[in-house]
């Protein structure tokens, strides 16, 4: 973005069933990973690949990575003024069935998959009625997202901070509702700042970004080392091996 | 909009909003008002708003294509408007809405 170097060396892979956690500190890069795996416009990749399933993802629209299932749960989820949230979703997710082959849902169907999978989130069905977001508090649009991400049922799913900005109660929610979606053939990878969320949705591995660089791999006792010493120390420890 | 002479009392209220489609478009809105009787109240309103890549991009990332994306956005933003007409104007209209945006997104 503007010339700037932001990812500088990830070499990363996630296997089936597995939830991998990125952490870093401010700046460190890692919402524009998210938004690199999920396609947004305004980043160059001059050089890497990312295989997805057996396919070069960079290579795919944002619309076919998703058709693909990569679900991306946004830091900051978007408003759309007059679109209402259930035809939303449902077009998304009839979109999504297209492509893969599968028939579409119809209106009775889908209210019968909205009604199961709200109940994960514990959230309030009147949303449904309301536009993309619009009027929702904070902590009601990341849930929102995590029940999008219920309904479209993603193979691989990146949880860009999707615990910034929820306080306590409404975090053990949405972790709950994460820790529902985990499986076998479901993989997630969860960007956070805090070790907090890792509290909750416990990673199988915990990976460390620093600079545009995965600095760090291991289990999920790096997390809690890490809420303990600060990001310092491995700083530290960079400069003295460099 | 035209208030007559011995429309006494009478009240308006107008709004123009404008949703701009791409980079190089810009809305001009003219209000033409013209009001003979001094006890009419007259109101008048205008926005002007623009598709967010970040929302085609947040349709695009749950699988749904740049055209269908600003077909939506589009759609909601006219809905208000829309669901003031009576039906077969309604449909007309949302006919017409779907033409003319048809090959506006490259």
């Amino acid at each position: 973005m503007a010339g700037k170097a932001i990812l500088k060396g990830i070499s990363l892979t996630i296997g089936p069933g597995e939830v991998h956690a990125v952490m870093g500190p401010n700046g460190s890069g890692k919402s524009t990973l998210a938004a690199v795996l999920a396609g947004r416009e305004g980043y160059d990749i001059t050089a890497g690949e990312v295989r997805y399933l057996g396919q070069d993802l960079l290579d795919l629209d944002p619309e076919e990575r998703a058709r693909a299932g990569l679900f991306l749960a946004f830091q900051y989820p978007v408003e759309i003024p007059g679109v209402n949230s259930t035809y939303f979703l449902k077009s998304a997710l009839n979109e999504q069935r297209k492509h893969r082959g599968l028939a579409e849902l119809d209106a009775m169907e889908f209210l019968k998959l909205v009604k199961e999978k709200i109940k994960l989130l514990d959230l309030n069905e009147d949303l449904l009625k309301r536009a993309v977001n619009v009027g929702f508090s904070g902590g009601e649009k990341k849930r929102n997202e995590i029940f999008q991400m219920a309904v479209l049922d993603p193979t691989l799913a990146v949880l860009d901070e999707t615990d910034s900005g929820l306080d306590i109660d409404a975090l053990r929610v949405v972790s709950e509702g994460v820790n529902k979606l985990r499986g076998p053939g479901k993989a997630q990878l969860v960007i956070t700042h805090y070790q907090r969320l890792l509290n909750h949705i416990v990673p199988d591995y915990v990976h460390v970004l620093m600079e545009g660089r995965i600095v760090r791999s291991g289990g999920k006792e790096l997390a809690l080392e890490l809420e303990d010493r600060g990001y310092d120390w491995i700083s530290r420890e960079l400069q003295l091996a460099a | 909009m035209a208030i007559r002479k011995s429309a006494t009392g009478a009240r308006n209220f107008s709004q123009c909003d404008s949703l701009l489609i791409g980079q190089q478009c810009g809305a001009h809105t003219f209000p033409y008002i013209e009001v003979k009787n001094t006890s009419a109240q007259i109101e008048h309103e205008a926005t002007t708003s623009k598709i967010g890549e970040d929302q085609i991009f947040y349709c695009n990332q749950r699988g749904i294509s740049k055209q269908d994306a600003v077909n939506m956005i589009v759609n909601g933003f006219c809905k208000e408007v829309f669901k003031e007409l009576p039906m077969e104007f309604a449909v007309e209209a949302q006919k017409l809405l779907g033409v003319s945006l048809e090959g506006s997104v490259g």
